[in-house]
């Protein structure tokens, strides 16, 4: 193997970790070009900070390597790798002032102290918390405290930068800005970033790439729009966005007997009073409006389908037909074909 | 609040994760030990022998100048030291004092911290303050100055007596009798079992007791239902801790209680300074020892079990 | 509840707090007033006179004046040395798991509840076997055993409540683990382990009977001293000699006050 990934990002190769006699990661491999911002995206219990642990060298894997920015870091100390980490609950040190939080890694590089001072009121200015700068952690909000966070990573200039799921402590609202105060950042700043998260929202909304987790390895790892129209397999397109399930064959928008799994996204089921395309006929069962569109459960004698519209939205009862735009068809788990 | 649960399982589990087993971590441990083992741990296993008639080795020269020594008669030892504590006559009324002066006053301690510790948790307040202030302040005051204002406080010349004596009331003389080591020991006891119990009920989050007061409970209700057994742990350390103390005192009942009968804590002194029968001493410490036991199996097991429902075993 | 209901549990608390006023305060101070006091006609409630005599007394008796030197020298040192037996100790019990820490710790309370009365004979007899006896080093020694159950538990339990991520974000942030334990670790920790100096401070200044046991006739503390005084002197000079030996504790308070109230005391006495 060689030392150099030549991409001067991270790379993940064959990592496991066993903990408490349970293997929790299992021949994992991540590449992360530099520059980009990849999510690791999977439910609670997954792994996701686990690996991230391993990533920042707080855990060393049983097998496998960890390479940074084109060195094998795989038994390196934390203090000494070129990645910053944003904990979950935030970490700030409460006898420290927001100042001296972000200075301290700064300081522990010896660095000289205007030029400490200089890149802290940079940092703070980036994050838009001069004003609280000597403030205790304790003093200031949830959101403030995140912003806090992120600059006492990002003062270090870390090669690649990892969050633990940054926003789930934050309300919906603040989550969806902080998301993308932080993606803002990580474009302007070309740092390279892994951010961990079971929220598919998040992750589609700012990732350049998403890898999806299952208890410890990668199901799919590929572009938020490829993971949704192509998931590579069925636990994937369950996890990312809504899916009707049915049994069967499909072919030509048709579903007919069979073994096989057809999923197919609500948005890509239509509703109209007349059969134009292949369509079979259904009834409206009942209506939940989402805001600005509805969700239309559709029902048939031996079937549900939902479907997701924005306009005509059809009233409970009324008769039509259901057609089918586009399914997912998998075989064992796996994707088969997508017509 | 699900939520809130996968944070506490990230916690606990990194608290496993340097939770090995280290032999860096034993040896950093041992100093205390040792000084413990050397220091009373040795000496105890020492009186053990004396009480029992091992009247050899570390025992020989205090077995020579003691009075009243018995020397074993079996491999183990002989019996008769405690034996002979026993059947003095003394001893069953020294005994009861000390037992009896210990369940008063553990039982007005912890009830006067539980009201107080209570009344600051749901009340709160300036008042509340001031009052669990005031009640810390024994803890600050060296035991022998405790044991002597007392004194000069309650006895034939003190401020209770010269004071009521205004008021044409002739008040006993309280000093150098068991309701004044009642009051010293109640004095000396008060700040740790009010640090323990506040504290205990300071940690159950208001919503416990609001969701109680919202579900119609009455006050005295959500105190034995819900402050209580959420503040278990710390009370039965404060009861334990003041009976335990409580038990084998000597500054307090040396200087406030009467000559005789005295508490064994006082007796054990006496036995070995002033009438050289130091076996018999040893052996009264052994039963001061065996109830304190008693006591600390309760301590314990509360921690234990309390350990156990957090999962921390 | 009622107005009237509240104000009737008001006026029980204030009259419950003024009884505690009394009855903490009281002998306090009934005894600082002997402190200043000529004589005292019963059943007056206040002395005859007021004076200083009492205390140039003291100042001058060359005894009392060299036992309170031996407190003020012999208690820090009984600190220094607790705290450096016993930190390290309460680091491992709080951080790592091995074989006997259960028992160690359960250990350290049953000595703590063994009556230290019944052990002088038998510390006496390893004193004299050691050559300990009439030293200042026994007398520190026989200090020490009662200050190792503050030193230890107390200290475990605020370095065991320090938050792990805390010293995560240390390690990422580029500092060594020693660095990390004293940026982090020790500083978050310090409440703590003050309020266990603290309470070790006064446990060893108080000390009296077993000091009594090695230390005398060579070596006499205030406490010691306090019994000769109480019985052998005027209740004045007791009580000056009372102020005095209480002038260190009351400064303690001052410093420690919050973090008692606040519950390091408290934490320390739970087995984790
Ligand atoms: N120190 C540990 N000892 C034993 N099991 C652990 C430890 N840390 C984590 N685990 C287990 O590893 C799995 C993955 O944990 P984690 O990486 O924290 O998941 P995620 O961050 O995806 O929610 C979980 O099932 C957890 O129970
Ligand atoms: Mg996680």
């Amino acid at each position: 193997m060689s030392n150099s990934t030549g991409s001067g990002g991270l790379e993940l190769q064959g990592l496991k970790k066993i903990l408490g006699g349970r293997v929790i990661i299992d021949d994992l491999n991540l590449t992360v070009n530099k520059g980009e911002m990849v999510s690791l995206l999977g439910p609670s219990g997954c792994g996701k900070t686990t690996t991230l642990r391993m990533i920042a060298g707080f855990l060393i894997p049983d097998a496998g390597r960890v390479v940074l920015a084109g060195n094998d870091v795989t038994n390196t100390g934390p203090e000494k790798r070129p990645s910053a980490m944003v904990f979950q609950n935030y970490a700030l040190w409460p006898h420290m002032s927001v100042y001296k939080n972000v200075a301290y890694p700064l300081k522990l590089r010896k660095m000289n102290k205007s030029e400490i001072t200089k890149r802290v009121h940079n940092v703070l200015e980036l994050v838009n918390l001069m004003h609280h700068k000597d403030s205790r952690p304790s003093q200031i909000s949830g959101g403030e405290q995140q912003r806090v966070a992120l600059a006492r990573a990002l003062v270090q200039e870390p090669d690649v930068l990892l969050l633990d799921e940054p926003l789930s402590n934050l309300d919906a609202k603040l989550r969806v800005k902080v998301r993308e105060d932080i993606r803002d950042l990580q474009r302007r700043l070309g740092i390279t970033t892994v951010i961990v998260t079971h929220d598919q929202d998040e992750a589609l909304s700012i990732s350049d790439r998403i890898a999806v987790m299952n208890g410890g390895r990668i199901e799919q790892f590929s572009s938020p729009q490829e993971l949704y129209d192509r998931p590579a397999t069925e636990y994937v397109a369950n996890f990312i966005g809504s899916l009707n399930h049915l049994t069967g064959d499909y072919s030509n928008g048709r579903v007919t007997v069979g073994t096989k799994t057809i999923g197919i996204r609500p948005e890509d089921v239509h509703f109209t009073s007349t059969n134009e395309s292949n369509g079979f006929e259904a009834t409206v069962d009942h209506v939940v409006p989402r805001g600005h569109f509805s969700e239309v459960y559709l029902k048939r004698e031996d079937a549900e389908l939902r479907a997701f519209m924005s306009t005509n939205i059809p009233a409970v009862g009324e008769k039509g037909y259901a057609v089918i735009k586009k399914a997912l068809i998998y075989e064992n788990g796996k994707l088969l074909k997508v017509e | 609040m699900d939520k809130t649960n996968s944070i506490n399982n990230q916690e606990s589990f990194a608290v496993n994760k340097t939770a090995k087993l280290s032999w860096f971590g034993f040896f950093m441990a041992l100093p205390p030990v040792l000084v413990i083992i050397c220091f009373v741990g040795a000496p105890i296993l020492i009186a053990a022998g004396l009480s029992l008639g091992f009247t050899g080795g570390p025992n020989r020269i205090i077995a020579l100048i003691g009075q009243e020594i018995s020397t074993k008669t079996h491999w183990w030892g002989t019996l008769d030291g405690y034996k002979s504590v026993i059947n003095d006559p003394r001893f069953g009324g020294d005994l009861r004092v000390t037992l009896g002066v210990t369940v008063v006053a553990t039982t007005i301690v912890i009830f006067m911290a539980l009201g107080m510790a209570i009344y600051r948790r749901v009340i709160g307040g300036r008042l509340a303050t001031i009052l669990v202030s005031l009640s810390l302040i024994p803890l600050f005051v060296p035991v022998v100055i405790s044991a002597f204002a007392i004194r000069t406080f309650y006895d034939g010349t003190g401020f209770v007596k010269s004071l009521l004596t205004h008021f044409g009331i002739d008040f006993p003389t309280l000093t150098m009798t068991n309701s004044a080591i009642a009051i010293g020991t109640i004095w000396t006891s008060l700040p740790f079992a009010i640090l323990m119990i506040s504290s205990g009920l300071q940690a159950i989050p208001d919503a416990l007791i609001e969701s109680a007061q919202d579900a119609g409970a009455s006050f005295i209700r959500i105190i034995y239902t819900i402050m209580v057994p959420l503040a278990f742990v710390p009370i039965v350390i404060a009861t334990t801790f003041t009976a335990i103390g409580i038990m084998g005192s000597f500054t307090i009942p040396y200087f406030l209680g009467p000559n005789q009968p005295a508490m064994l804590g006082v007796e054990i002194t006496n036995f070995f300074n002033s009438y050289n029968r130091p076996q018999q001493s040893v052996v009264m410490a052994f039963v001061i020892f065996g109830a304190a036991s008693l006591i600390a199996i309760f301590y314990v097991w509360a921690n234990l079990r309390s350990a156990k429902q957090s999962g921390r075993i | 509840m009622s107005r009237k209901q509240v104000s009737l549990v008001n006026i029980f608390i204030s009259s419950f707090i003024a009884f505690m006023a009394l009855f903490i305060l009281g002998p306090l101070i009934w005894l600082a007033v002997h402190a200043f006091a000529t004589s005292w006609t019963y059943p007056n409630l206040l002395p005859d006179g007021f004076t200083f005599t009492w205390w140039k007394t003291i100042a001058g008796d060359q005894e009392l004046v060299k036992s309170v030197k031996n407190s003020l020298l012999i208690s820090p040192i009984v600190v220094l040395i607790s705290a450096v037996v016993c930190l390290p100790a309460a680091y491992a019990f709080s951080r790592y798991q091995f074989f006997g820490r259960k028992s160690f710790l359960i250990g350290m309370f049953a000595a703590n509840a063994f009556p230290k009365i019944g052990l002088y004979a038998s510390i006496a007899t390893l004193y004299y076997t050691l050559n300990l006896m009439g030293t200042i080093v026994g007398v520190i020694i026989i200090q020490l055993l009662g200050t190792i159950i503050f030193m230890t538990w107390i200290p475990a339990a605020a370095f065991g409540s320090v938050p792990r991520n805390l010293e995560d974000a240390a390690r990422d942030a580029g500092a060594s683990k020693l660095r990390t334990f004293w940026d982090i670790t020790f500083r978050l920790a310090l409440p703590g382990i003050l309020v266990a100096m603290v309470m070790s401070f006064l446990a060893s200044f108080d000390e009296a009977q077993g000091t009594y046991l090695v230390g005398v006739p060579t070596i006499y503390t205030m406490p010691t001293k306090m019994y000769a005084l109480v019985l052998n002197y005027p209740v004045q000079i007791a009580a000056v000699f009372s102020l005095l030996l209480a002038i260190p504790s009351v400064l303690l308070i001052s410093i420690a006050r919050k973090h008692i109230i606040g519950g390091q005391l408290a934490d320390g006495f739970q087995i984790k």
